[in-house]
């Protein structure tokens, strides 16, 4: 069968000893790199460029794009320890994850997030071996209408998101909306919300908004009262998931890694909102959705999965297009470019060595960082050991070395030290921060495509209905829309 | 019965809401509305701004109903100094560089917390310091000067 | 006795200052020189950057270090080398936006007298594609199908303000016909909206959508070019077929603050110049799609000061409006 000689072709790549040692740095500098906030893939690909020069396209390739896909892993390990996203997808890891270290259980989360994040990268880097230019050609279906009811059943299904007060959880959310629209507006290239202020025409960055409303607002929140209180109170009960745990993530890692291939896809959105849709799509067929938020597991291991697969499937477009999803995979195509490598659709023909090595280096790399996260589980628990006000002023240190790297700017500093104090008032006043993360991530693409689908349409709102995948999303919308009210409706009903 | 809005969770919550969704909504009367066929760039905002008011009324309203109150006390005293802390790192780091940048906040950083040891706080300012100049200057090549300055 | 030995220790410590001072300028450069670049790692200007970057410090002898400035279309770096020390130890990547950003933005700086411009360092094309269901092959065919159809064909960018929609702005200026802009978020989006038949036009730039074309998922009509690009020399430019003196060129440059002395200025053209003339650095910016050029500071600024004039014209026969 061809596609088993292919794979032959591509370990026969990928396992020379060069390629492995490389694809080993790439991935322990990018589970570093994700580590540590605000520097994230594109700022250590940058800096290894000229490296990039000096290498062959193969060994080049590999290293870049195990800093890639590492740096996902990483990012959810702050994500767990310290309720700091590193990447915009380890957000929804915060919610349950956090709570899980509180509890004791940061041995278990962290190892079922390795875990999670391996099986969706095996599935993963087969879906690009099997169907890669068939997941391209899909992505190519997508156009503006498609993305808007996309954003729209996502928004909706947002309420599904908060924990407590659903009134609260949707003003979180129109909040990020209103923080999104800050910037250009793409469909009139006007200013929105800039206060003539030169740093604010891009929009509020995400390191900033994550920054501020998740880590400094949690900090905070554990210093206010004057009685001393550990953070990390639960007892260490060990540091691998018990039976029970792989039990209960092992369906939701399955549902995680299919959204995750899926959105992965599909340029711009990726790995982000895979994370929040099976989180969202976990706690709504829980058996007890009150678990979530309080350190269900689940919550760990479908955004995880969701999150691998994403970066794993983000690389088709890339691939099989020649058209970068993001400024990251922009970098990374002009590695190719520069080293002579015309990627589009004809990389698998004219170049098979690289394609289906890299491939084989992308299953390789997942083995890597499962082998290298599982024993530094261990480590990090013990860095929760170390007493909170040693810590606090690290994490805050980093945190601002992070914001202030993602554009050499002071400015975005300030901003997130202004965001902080914002998302103190917030947790106090008991709104929860993910809400509106979400509607930060999805508002400027929701309004952005929804625009636009309006004015290739000419104005006219039935495009939504008539083309069949948009269609899908908007009578999933209403499903959704319908199963929220019908229960409360069904209860004022019965009150009368 | 005089409803008690000291500390009223929802109010202060609602009220919130009701003055950014406000504000949201009078800066966007700069910008073209347009239609909702053809919108225009401050259509988005002016609906989002107004939304959020009316939630923002709705979650007061409910404060003054239910009365609850915030828990806990709030941390004037940390948040002003956390706050502090990363106003002065971004302040300095251009102008002084890096090292003494990383000091200034990890020591404004502590002052935040319940107890302030002079050496602990002193030790940890010195292997931070050494830490960040490794991985950040030296491991990633960030070009941020040291000590000194860029001008 | 005394007064002339202080006068003697006096002129002693003079002349060893005027020596320090002369021996400080001819040491230049004593220390890293920064490379601002007004764009987030990544994109275009960046590459072409680390692209000169190499060659660069070696032969200037001091390591020159990118640094990434993103920001409200390059103008906040620009706006940092404004106001930069001229001391030769600042130097910006003039973005293409440098000629349009005028017209668009509220700035804190001259775009032509507050810049000592140095080289233009290498220029690129716009391609511009149509997809396969547009029946028409040549920019003539192209310019009578538009004409049967005003405000029905529509033509993607990859924003408002960029080359990719000013190019589309200058052709119909310059022609007459009339189509509906499109803008998408950066140049991937809109790309792919062309392929997914959204979008029926695109000026995109040359390596991107030259895979494309040459894989037959779009047409590739004609260049944007006053010359044939060395890329794809079979394919004509829109000047060439039926719009004369139609040109829209990306140009990518390096400059200085104004006031930085004459003798820096000519160390780093001299330096700049050979780095272009490196085998490697021309190779790394022809796969880029980029020509490298290598003129001299005159020609520069009197190129620098036509395109701000010319965008501005279009601009303003567009109406597009900025901040």
């Amino acid at each position: 069968m061809e596609l088993l000689s292919n794979l032959a072709l591509g370990f026969g790549v990928a396992f020379s000893l060069e390629n492995l040692a490389y694809c080993f740095a790439g991935v322990a500098l990018g589970t570093l790199i994700g580590v540590l906030p605000g520097v994230g893939p594109l700022v250590t690909i940058a800096m290894l460029f000229p490296i990039t020069f000096h290498l062959p396209a193969v060994p080049a390739i590999i290293m870049l794009a195990g800093i890639f896909y590492g740096a996902q892993y990483g990012g959810s390990t702050t994500s767990i320890l310290v309720n700091l996203p590193g990447e915009t997808a380890s957000a929804v890891t915060c919610i349950d994850g956090y709570q899980m270290a509180r509890q004791g259980r940061a041995g278990p989360a962290l190892a079922t997030a390795a875990l999670a994040s391996f099986f969706a990268g095996c599935v993963g880097t087969l879906l690009i071996a099997l169907a890669g230019p068939t997941l391209g050609e899909w992505a190519l279906k997508f156009g503006s209408a498609e993305y808007t009811s996309l954003m729209l059943m996502a928004l909706v299904a947002s309420a599904v998101m908060t924990q407590g007060d659903a009134v609260k959880g949707l003003a979180m959310v129109v909040l990020g909306l209103l923080i999104g629209v800050v910037g250009v507006d793409v469909n009139s290239g006007m200013a929105r919300y800039s206060f003539g202020i030169p740093e604010l025409v891009d929009g509020v960055g995400f390191t900033v908004v994550a920054v501020g409303l998740f880590a400094v607002a949690e900090i905070v929140a554990n210093l206010e009262s004057r009685e001393p209180r550990e953070v990390y109170t639960g007892k260490l009960t060990g540091l691998m998931p018990t039976a029970r745990d792989l039990r209960d993530a092992a369906w939701p890692t399955v549902r995680g890694t299919a959204l995750g291939a899926c959105f992965g896809v599909l340029p711009g959105t990726g790995p982000a909102l895979s994370s929040f849709a099976t989180y969202m799509l976990e706690k709504k067929i829980a058996r007890d959705p009150s678990r979530f938020g309080r350190g269900a597991i689940e919550g760990v291991a479908a955004p995880e999965a969701a999150n691998n697969a994403a970066a794993q499937t983000a690389f088709i477009p890339m691939l099989t297009l020649g058209i970068p999803a993001t400024a990251t995979m922009a970098l990374m195509l002009a590695a190719l470019t520069l080293q002579g490598i015309a990627t589009g659709p004809q990389v698998m023909l004219d170049k098979p060595d690289l394609f289906w090595g890299l491939i084989a280096s992308m299953w390789i790399g997942n083995c890597l960082l499962v082998i290298l996260n599982l024993p530094l589980v261990g480590l990090w628990v013990k860095l929760l050991t170390v007493p909170y006000r040693w810590l606090f002023p690290s994490i805050i240190l980093f945190c601002c070395i992070g914001n202030y790297s993602v554009s050499n700017n002071p400015f975005d500093v300030y901003l997130c030290a202004l965001i902080g104090v914002l998302g103190y008032v917030l947790v106090k006043l008991e709104c929860e921060p993910a809400p509106l993360l979400l509607g930060y991530v999805l508002g400027p693409l929701l309004e952005e495509n929804l625009r636009r689908a309006l004015l290739i349409a000419r104005g006219d709102p039935t495009v939504f209905f008539t083309r069949p995948i948009s269609a899908a999303f908007m009578i999933a919308t209403v499903v959704i829309l319908v199963v929220m009210v019908a229960p409360a409706a069904r209860g004022m009903r019965r009150g009368t | 019965m005089k409803p008690d809005l000291r500390n009223n969770r929802d109010w202060i919550a609602g009220l919130l809401f009701i003055v950014l969704g406000a504000l949201a909504t009078v800066l966007a009367r700069d910008y073209p509305f347009g239609t909702t066929m053809r919108m225009g760039p401050g259509y988005f905002p002016t609906m989002l701004g107004g939304i959020l008011l009316v939630f923002g009324a709705t979650i007061l309203l409910r404060g003054i109903r239910s009365g609850e109150r915030v828990k806990g006390e709030w941390g004037v005293r940390p948040l002003a100094w956390i706050t502090l802390s990363i106003v002065l790192f971004g302040f300095l780091l251009d102008r002084v560089g890096m090292v003494p940048a990383t000091v200034v906040t990890l020591f404004a950083a502590a002052a935040a917390g319940r107890e302030f040891r002079l050496k602990e706080v002193l030790l940890l300012a010195i292997v931070m310091t050494a830490f960040s100049v490794a991985v950040f200057s030296y491991g990633l090549k960030l070009p941020y000067p040291l000590v000194g300055s860029y001008y | 006795m005394q007064v002339s030995f202080v006068a003697r220790l006096l002129a002693l410590m003079l002349l060893f200052g005027a020596a320090c001072t002369a021996f400080a300028q001819t040491s230049y450069p004593a220390k890293p020189i920064r490379f601002l670049v007004g764009f987030p790692p990544g994109g275009t200007n960046d590459i072409v950057a680390r692209a000169v970057a190499p060659r660069f410090s070696e032969y200037l002898g001091q390591s020159v270090v990118i640094e990434n400035r993103g920001g409200a279309n390059a103008s906040i770096a620009t706006d940092l080398v404004a106001h930069a020390a001229p001391d030769g130890y600042t130097i910006l990547l003039v973005a293409p936006g440098h000629a349009t950003n005028p017209a668009l933005l509220k700035l804190n700086f001259d775009s032509v007298n507050d810049f000592a411009f140095i080289t233009l360092l290498a220029e690129s094309q716009n391609l511009l594609v149509v997809h396969p269901s547009l029946p028409a092959h040549s920019v003539k065919a192209l310019i009578a199908l538009s004409k049967r159809r005003p405000g029905d064909i529509n033509y993607g960018s990859s924003g408002t303000g960029t080359t990719v929609h000013l190019s589309a702005e200058l052709f119909q200026y310059m022609t007459g016909v009339k189509w509906v802009h499109i803008p998408y978020k950066g140049g991937g989006p809109g790309l792919i909206a062309l392929m997914a038949g959204e979008v029926s036009l695109y000026f995109g730039n040359v390596p991107t959508v030259i895979r494309q074309a040459r894989a037959g998922k779009v047409r590739a009509v004609a260049t944007t070019g006053l010359k044939r690009t060395p890329a794809a020399p079979d394919i004509p430019t829109v000047a060439e077929s039926g719009v004369p003196g139609y040109e829209v060129t990306t140009a990518y440059g390096m400059a200085a603050p104004a006031k930085t002395p004459r003798a820096i200025l000519d160390r780093l053209h001299t330096d700049i110049v050979r780095a272009l003339n490196a085998p490697d650095t021309r190779e790394r910016l022809l796969g880029l799609g980029a020509d490298p050029v290598g003129n001299s500071p005159e020609q520069y600024t009197a190129f620098m000061k036509n395109e701000i004039a010319k965008w501005a014209k279009v601009i303003k026969a567009a109406g597009i409006k900025g901040e």
